[in-house]
């Protein structure tokens, strides 16, 4: 149920911003199946071609009034992600998740080891001593990604010349939507939207937060 | 018999009606609450149907809590986590266990079974309750009852989160004994679970009931969600059926029952009650109607039994009043009716028994009271005297005054009759002027006695209109034991005997059979004596008394000779008595003073003063004219009391001694002097005879004839003369016959004698000669001076 439209305009403030002449970006739209502007998914591109080189930027997923901050942090593979416990009372941070099962038992402030996390997919998060706390961190094994805001609107910049695959992901979603292939131009941003089909988990109300 | 049965029948009526009642009652009731216990009880069920199906319910969350619990636990999940198949049997088994689950099982997101706790599983098994997982996925956990294995299980299926579900985890429970034994205790109710397959029989997995009535619950159980009544082993249940699950053509139902039995066990203890108090009040009830039926047949009995003795004439007995009731009104109106028959019957019973005229008994009445006193005469031999007594010449009263004088005249003759009498003794009237008195007691002493009454209560003249009017009366006298035997017989005698002394003109004569037997002599002696009274037949004679100490001779003793024209002499001892029993010796005792007196009067004139001695009769004593005529006579003929001397015999002062005794005092006032004639033939006593006024005693022929043969004759005569000394009395003896008994007599001390050896009763003009030869020959006591008197 996915429709694709492909925008091609200039966008001379995305060049300049960059500051690299061969670079283009991708304008990701994302809406649900009511056409709703959906926040938080990832949006990442697979380059076809050479591997993109570099290290991967940290992830930083805060714990906040007894809740992660933000949902959903997307890291690259390889990145350290840190999990700054904002409050005052400790947290106790796991996850089952195949792509990276750990846990940091109980703390506070902020760890001094981040987690690295160097398998692609999704790894979620939970907190032992509260139940309702739930986050994600979506690991994709490309720099290129980018977060829907609330409008549902993401841009992944920055990318070289060339073909790409873009996808999708979203904690919710029943099923991913097909990857749509990109053919970014140089100076040239690429429009690309996603309809999502998303199933909301259980939320575990938080008995005293 | 009746009354009795009439307080049976309040009894029974009352008690009857009761247990009707109480029986009805209890019927009703039963019905009611048989009716009201099942329907409670299919209430019970519905309600145990809820609360059984919420306790299920509560049971699963809890389960399901417990599950989420345990799925929540940190190691647990990682466990499920490490993917390793043995951990996670383990792990599963080990948690399980700590919620008392029976069996865990294990399904990933895509319901394939991982593990279970009970057996290994095949691979690719699929987890056998997906819908639950689906139930699950919706509100976070799921419950139902289904059969693992061929049991029930109460089974909760929870995700496991970390934080979101990785996989479901499934907490069976097995439904047993204790598990229904625990329903049972919170629902109250007989709890079953059961499961068919299809239209199958049922399986009975767990009950409360006794395993006897298992088999035959799966056998009875259809599919009926209403409430029925099911005999399982003897005892009616009312049975629910509650279908918890059905799926494919599996069904797992509960069945709640209630026992009939139970369930009527409070209205059984009510109806116990019941019955306990109805047979209480029934109880009471007879009792009550008892003291009930009592208080009315009590005294109707009591009034029976006071109506038989008013029907035997028993009057004393009356109805018990007092009570304020209708019985007591009842016996007030039988007590004035008592009252009524009473009164009517006295007066009927006066009418019959009463002379109206009179007031005074009547014929049949006399006739019951003679007979009454006949009969006690025979056992205590008291004599019966009977009068019959008719008033002379009252047919020409009534003719000439009128019947209402005549009546007058018969109601006050009978007011004196009945005022002269005791209270014991009886006056009636039999019709016309004829009376009849009876004296049940006494003998002829009381009836002399009541026929001198008679005579004084008649010889007052009655006044009616002014008008005086003389009466006097025949009496007829009968005595009974005598000559006649009963009352019929006494009463003809009296009557006879009352014509007999009408026909002689006597105031009475007592019955002798010659009345009936045609020998009229001493009746012709009557009439005879009463014809020489009056035509002087009789002539008194005088014999002379001498003194024993100067042999002087100034006394006589005057006695009456009648000279009878045909029949010559007639001796005193034939006629005195005679007239002494027909009243007669009144008229005789009448004459003799007068001429006895005339006589001492020409003596006296002549200077010849004679003391002379008269007899007296009792009946002369008994009447009270005695002193008045003697005072008259002595006045007439101008002679001193003191030369007359009344000679009266005790008998005749014991009749009646108070009027003897007033009527010898009157006569002792006048001078005249008394003397006890025949002293020792009389029973008087000395106490008596010393309070008369007399002056003389005499001693009787009878002791003075023998006495000079006879020791005991003597030594009576010596005593007497003693005792009349010592009394202050003269003493005269009569009867001296003989020179021998003169002498004794004088050498005994008696003061006077007389006697045909002194000289036989005299006319007035021989003894005047008596007395000159006597006062010639110097009036001495020589042996030849008597001879010779007597010579001539």
């Amino acid at each position: 149920m996915q429709t694709i439209t492909r925008f091609r305009f200039l966008s001379l403030v995305a060049a300049t911003a960059c500051g690299i002449a061969s670079a283009a970006g991708v304008n990701s739209s994302v809406t649900d199946a009511g056409g709703a502007p959906v926040a938080d998914a990832v949006v990442y591109a697979f380059a076809l071609g050479a591997k993109p080189e570099g290290s991967p930027r940290p992830g930083i997923m805060d714990q906040v009034n007894k809740e992660y901050l933000p949902l959903v942090v997307p890291v690259q593979v390889g990145a350290a992600v840190t999990f700054p416990n904002k409050d005052n009372i400790r947290h106790h941070v796991y996850s089952f998740s195949a792509a990276k099962p750990f846990e940091l038992k109980l703390y506070s402030g902020t760890p001094a080891k981040p987690v690295v996390f160097d398998k692609p997919g999704p790894v979620v998060l939970g907190c032992n001593i509260h139940d309702w706390m739930l986050g994600y961190i979506y690991v994709v094994d490309t720099p290129y990604f980018a977060k829907t805001d609330k409008t549902g609107s993401a841009r992944i910049d920055g990318l070289p010349v060339g073909d790409y695959q873009l996808r999708i992901w979203h904690p919710y979603m029943k099923t991913e939507p097909a990857p749509i292939a990109l053919k970014l131009a140089d100076g040239q941003a690429e429009n690309a939207s996603f309809r999502l089909e998303l199933a909301p988990p259980q939320k575990v109300s938080p008995a005293n937060r | 018999m009746v009354l009795r049965s009439l307080q049976t029948r309040i009894i029974f009526f009352f008690v009857l009606l009761l247990c009707a009642l109480q029986g009805i009652a209890l019927f009703l009731m039963s019905a009611a609450n048989e009716r009201i216990a099942k329907n409670q009880i299919a209430q019970e069920l519905v309600v145990g149907e809820r609360v059984f199906r919420r306790l299920l319910e509560q049971n699963s969350q809890q389960l399901g809590q417990a599950a989420a619990v345990l799925a929540a636990d940190f190691a647990f999940r990682e466990a499920i986590a490490t993917r390793d198949e043995g951990t996670i049997a383990s792990v599963l088994g080990n948690h399980g266990r700590r919620i008392n689950a029976n069996v865990v099982m294990l399904a990933d997101l895509d319901k394939k079974l991982l593990a279970n706790s009970l057996h290994t599983i095949a691979q690719q098994a699929a987890f056998p309750f997906p819908e639950l997982v689906e139930s699950a996925q919706q509100q976070g956990r799921a419950s139902d009852t289904v059969l693992i294995d061929g049991r029930p299980y109460q089974v909760v299926v929870v995700p496991v989160l970390a934080p979101i579900p990785i996989a479901w985890v499934a907490m069976g429970f097995v439904i047993d004994d204790a598990v229904v034994l625990d329903l049972q205790a919170l629902s109250g109710l007989q709890v079953s679970f059961l499961s068919r397959s299809g239209r199958g029989n049922w399986t009975v997995h767990a009950s409360t009931l006794p395993p006897a009535s298992r088999g035959e619950l799966a056998d009875r159980l259809g599919a009926e969600h209403t409430t029925v009544t099911l005999p399982l082993a003897g005892e009616d249940y009312e049975t629910r059926l509650s279908i918890l699950h059905e799926r494919g053509d599996i069904q797992i139902a509960a069945v709640l029952q209630r026992s009939l039995k139970e369930g009527l066990a409070p209205f059984n203890r009510l109806r116990d009650t019941l019955i306990a108090l109805a047979l209480a009040s029934i109880a009471l009830s007879v009792l009550g109607s008892i003291l009930i039926a009592r208080g009315i047949a009590g005294p109707i009995n009591r009034l029976a039994g006071v109506a038989r003795k008013v029907r035997d004439g028993d009057y004393s007995q009356k109805a018990e009043t007092g009570r304020s009731d209708e019985i007591g009104d009842f016996a007030d109106s039988f007590n004035y009716m008592l009252e009524g028959i009473f009164e009517r019957e006295s007066k009927i019973l006066r009418l019959a028994y009463e002379d109206t005229l009179t007031g005074l008994p009547n014929r049949a009445m006399f006739f019951n009271r003679l007979e009454q006193a006949i009969q006690s005469s025979r056992t205590n031999s008291d004599p019966v005297v009977v009068m019959m007594m008719d008033l002379n010449r009252f047919k020409p009263i009534n003719d000439s005054l009128g019947h209402p004088v005549g009546d007058q005249v018969l109601q006050e003759v009978a007011r004196r009759l009945r005022e002269l009498l005791r209270e014991s003794e009886t006056v009636a009237r039999f019709g016309g002027d004829e009376f009849a008195v009876l004296l049940p007691t006494g003998g002829m002493p009381r009836g002399r006695s009541v026929v001198n009454h008679i005579e004084q209560a008649l010889a007052t003249p009655i006044l009616t209109q002014g008008q005086p009017i003389d009466l006097s009366a025949s009496i007829g006298i009968a005595v009974f034991p005598g000559y006649a035997e009963d009352t019929a017989t006494l009463i003809r005698h009296a009557d006879i005997a009352m014509y007999v002394a009408k026909r002689n003109n006597a105031s009475f004569i007592t019955y002798e059979p010659d009345f009936e037997q045609g020998k009229p002599s001493q009746l012709s002696l009557l009439g005879e004596l009463r014809s020489a009274v009056e035509e002087d037949q009789l002539t008194l004679y005088y014999q002379p008394k001498v003194n024993l100490r100067s042999g002087a001779s100034d006394s006589v003793e005057a006695l009456v000779r009648w000279v009878h024209p045909k029949r010559g002499f007639v001796s005193p001892i034939d006629f005195i008595p005679f007239a002494e029993k027909t009243g007669y010796i009144k008229a005789v005792t009448r004459w003799v003073l007068e001429r006895a007196l005339s006589q001492c009067g020409e003596w006296h004139m002549r200077g010849l003063d004679v003391k002379i001695s008269i007899n007296m009769s009792a009946r002369d004593l008994m009447g009270p004219d005695l002193p008045r005529v003697v005072s008259e006579l002595t006045a007439k003929y101008k002679i001193p009391a003191q030369l007359v001397c009344l000679e009266i015999t005790e008998s005749a002062v014991m009749e009646d001694p108070t009027r003897a005794l007033e009527t010898l005092e009157r006569l002792h006032k006048l001078g005249i002097r008394l003397s006890i004639d025949d002293f020792g033939t009389g029973h008087s006593s000395l106490a008596y005879i010393r309070k008369l006024p007399v002056k003389e005693m005499k001693i009787g022929r009878s002791f003075v004839r023998n006495m000079v043969a006879d020791k005991d004759d003597a030594v009576i005569v010596r005593s007497t003369i003693e005792l009349g000394h010592n009394m202050g009395l003269k003493v005269v003896a009569e009867g001296v016959e003989d020179h021998a008994a003169l002498m004794l007599l004088t050498r005994l001390g008696c003061d006077e004698a007389q006697g045909y050896f002194i000289a036989k009763p005299l006319p007035p003009d021989e003894y005047e000669a008596w007395l000159r030869r006597r006062r010639a020959i110097g009036e001495k006591l020589t042996e030849s001076g008597f001879i010779s008197d007597l010579k001539t």
